[in-house]
């Protein structure tokens, strides 16, 4: 107003949520699942940490990536792992992803009014032995999909995953069939290729890219094989297992 | 044993110098009063059967409810104080559904034991200024059959929040003869309707009334069926080809 | 009868959660406080630090920040401490606001003495320090009441150097430099190009000379700022907390510019 007043009162309110950047993402082979994060951290313009995981290893056929909130996240991934491990002292056995998937659904529901900023991705094995992807939003609706991308270059990384992964505006050959799921050399290209795109074009998005590369119990390591600088996470090969492989990304 | 009452019998969280528990201990007697009630467990799922004390020529048969639906896969038949199974049951079926919503699966066998044992010993137990949720111990055994991941099993409960799994087990009053009857017959390799006419034999020779499609009730737990209390027709069916 | 465990042998309140909506592992808070509505929450910090500089180096870590509390853009307090040892293996420096941060202080004093009682001979250290802190953190802004701070927490125990960074909103992170406030902007870039890849050779000689001039430049950029700092070193000998010091700058330059200010050409 003119007079200095105000039409209507105003209130200054704290803010509790805030925004880290970063890009995440997961696909699942018939037999192994992928699931991928930068390693920035950012508020605003500024590049808070260089080396911050939002990818984490929750059981040996289940891994889960947070993005958003850090501070939301962090809480999460560390309330999840505590509810895991209750779960296997109350039922002597690891929780299976779809139980994950559908624990992780209430968690985040039960903050339905004050909610974590937190979009969530699971990758993993099921029971049966096939990969899986599951994708939330930050209310807790969620899907088992073959792809998802979240994130700051979620707008950038999502319709290259839908092309690549879904063959989305693809003409066939007469004749040529599009497989429902594709190997895993194949995958990790496309991931590296969808990471080292959003660098190059989201500026949040770089630093370092974490891997990691769930294996059904049974599988060989093939396509593993031939990479540089695997490491493995599970100390028991005979069961699923749990890769990582990291990769520098552009710093600028 | 229980014929000098002492101190120790008051209350019921109080130890006997010899480290017992009376209250407890009485309400795993007040079991062996109860109807004999019969599990078996078999590669294709597991059976439960029990005996309906018909008391009076008057009496509704069907009324009387022995067996009861913990979940689709979870069935629970009951010998001693019937009032307190319901308590049991109901925090069963609740901890099921729980679970169920959750996590998205069914919850194990055992763990839906190990939900209702947790209740066993929480009588006398109290908040400053309030009742205690609990006075007595329950005067009630369970056996909970079920089928999950690990298969078909059945679990014994009794008052003092112990549980066993067990392949073949009878409680109640007349627990002892069909207990030796039942360890001499079970095998390993025993077919679900096998195992359905053992209970129906082993409550028979237990039974002082003629065994009729009256006065037992049989039930079944198996992996693509679930719980199903068997009807008259294929009680009456099973009865004859005993 | 109630059927979650977790409630078991607490105050019962039918009048709450009567239908079961709570997952078994979670406990339903009842009742309501009536004086809550009347409490004040901290909407804006008063009386506040401005920036806190640190870096990992050869031995240990180092951290730097100035001695001015600014009442908005008045200097208010010119020496007041804004680095704090935390036990034998920990330093802390905040900037935001001061009165929230002496709180802290006081926190923190009391849990090293409460395991110090212990008498374990267990310490805490710079990491389960930095924990504490980010829950306490997190707690507060949770119930949107935060303690308007950015913190640092730096340290060194058994031969394993630690430095992070946590704040208002709970946001924690690591690195080899850290800054908060508006060093954050000027200073971080000049550390990074100083410390990053060279962790491992710096000399403490070498660190405080960067942490000085990043002092320096602040000062010079910085209007929230003064000449006056302090710099903590936590190294195998422990934590030190120097005392204040001024920092030798020339304005000279000043003289040279043209363009605004009071000069007519």
């Amino acid at each position: 107003m003119p007079d200095g007043s105000f039409a209507h009162p105003q209130q200054r309110q704290f803010n509790p949520y805030s925004e880290n950047g970063g890009t995440i993402l997961a696909i699942a082979g018939a037999d192994f699942s992928v699931i991928a994060g930068d390693t920035r951290q950012s508020e605003g313009y500024s590049i808070q940490t260089r080396y911050a995981p939002k990818v984490f290893r929750l059981t040996d056929r289940a891994v889960l990536a947070v993005n958003g909130f850090a501070a939301d996240g962090n809480v999460f991934v560390k309330k999840v792992k505590q509810r895991l491990e209750w779960y296997r002292h109350a039922h002597a056995k690891d929780m299976p992803l779809r139980a994950i998937a559908r624990m992780i659904q209430t968690m985040l529901y039960a903050q339905r009014f004050f909610p974590y900023y937190v979009y969530n991705i699971l990758g993993g094995i099921e029971e049966d032995g096939s990969g899986a992807v599951y994708s939330f939003d930050p209310v807790g609706s969620y899907e088992r999909e073959a792809c998802r991308a979240a994130g700051a270059a979620q707008s950038l990384v999502q319709p290259f995953l839908d092309n690549q992964i879904y063959f989305k505006n693809q003409q066939s050959l007469p004749g040529q069939s599009r497989p429902l799921h594709l190997p895993l050399p194949e995958v990790l290209s496309i991931v590296i290729d969808s990471f080292t795109s959003a660098t190059e074009r989201h500026i949040e998005v770089g630093d370092g890219l974490e891997m990691y590369v769930v294996l059904a119990k049974g599988r060989s390591i093939q396509g593993l094989e031939s990479f540089r600088g695997v490491q493995e996470l599970t100390p028991n090969p005979d069961g699923d297992r749990v890769f990582v492989i990291r990769r520098e990304l552009k710093k600028d | 044993m229980f014929l000098t009452r002492s101190e120790y019998d008051r209350g019921v969280n109080t130890f006997s110098p010899e480290g017992r528990l009376f209250q407890v201990e009485y309400a795993i007697e007040a079991i062996k009063l109860g109807s004999t009630t019969v599990g078996v467990c078999t590669q294709e799922g597991v059976v439960l059967a029990v005996e309906k004390r018909v008391q009076s020529p008057l009496l509704e048969s069907s009324s009387i409810e022995k067996i009861m639906e913990i979940d689709r896969h979870l069935g629970c038949a009951m010998s001693g104080l019937i009032a307190d199974a319901r308590t049991m049951i109901d925090h069963a079926r609740v901890t099921s559904q729980n679970h169920a919503f959750t996590y998205d699966e069914k919850i194990k066998v055992e763990s839906a034991t190990q939900a209702v044992c947790d209740l066993a010993l929480r009588f006398g137990e109290s908040v400053h200024d309030e009742e205690a949720m609990m006075s007595r111990p329950f005067g009630v055994a369970l056996l909970i059959a079920g089928v999950d991941e690990n298969g078909p099993q059945l679990y014994h409960t009794d008052p003092s929040g112990t549980f066993v799994r067990y392949e073949a087990k009878a409680v109640g009053s007349g627990s002892e003869a069909a207990q030796s009857e039942l360890q001499d017959k079970w095998h390993k390799q025993m077919t679900l309707k096998e195992a359905h006419v053992l209970t129906l034999r082993v409550l028979k020779q237990v039974m002082e009334e003629k065994l009729d499609y009256h006065n037992v009730q049989l039930a079944q737990v198996t992996s693509d069926k679930g719980f199903e209390i068997l009807d008259e027709v294929r009680l009456k069916a099973l009865i004859e080809d005993m | 009868m109630d059927h979650f465990p977790t409630s078991w042998g607490r105050q019962r309140n039918d009048a709450y959660d009567a239908y079961n909506t709570y997952p078994l592992h979670q406990r339903p808070n009842p009742g309501h406080d009536a004086f809550a509505d009347s409490v004040q929450h901290t909407q804006q910090p008063i009386v506040t630090g401005t920036s806190v500089l640190a870096i990992v180096y050869k031995d240990g870590i180092m951290m730097a920040a100035d001695t001015l509390a600014s009442y908005g853009s008045l200097a208010r307090f010119k020496s007041i401490q804004r680095l704090h040892s935390v036990g034998t293996s920990t330093v802390i420096g905040a900037s935001g606001d001061m009165s929230d941060f002496q709180y802290l202080q006081s926190i923190l004093d009391e849990l090293i003495i409460s395991e110090f009682t212990e008498g374990d001979k267990h310490e805490l250290g710079p990491e389960e320090i930095h924990e504490y802190l980010s829950r306490v953190m997190y707690g507060r802004r949770s119930k949107m009441n935060p303690l308007w701070n950015s913190l640092l927490v730096g340290g060194k125990k058994d031969g394993k150097r630690f430095l992070a960074y946590v704040d208002l909103l709970g946001t924690t992170y690591t690195a080899s430099t850290l800054a908060t406030g508006y060093g954050a902007y000027i200073a971080l870039p000049l550390l990074r190009t100083a410390v990053e890849g060279r962790e491992n050779d710096l000399t403490e000689e070498e660190a405080r000379k960067i942490l000085e001039e990043s002092m320096r430049v602040l000062y010079y950029r910085d209007a929230r700022s003064l000449d006056k700092y302090q710099i903590a070193i936590v190294n195998d000998e422990g934590v030190t907390i120097s005392e204040p010091q001024k920092l030798v700058t020339s304005w000279g330059f000043a003289e040279g510019i043209r363009g605004y200010g009071a000069q007519t050409q």
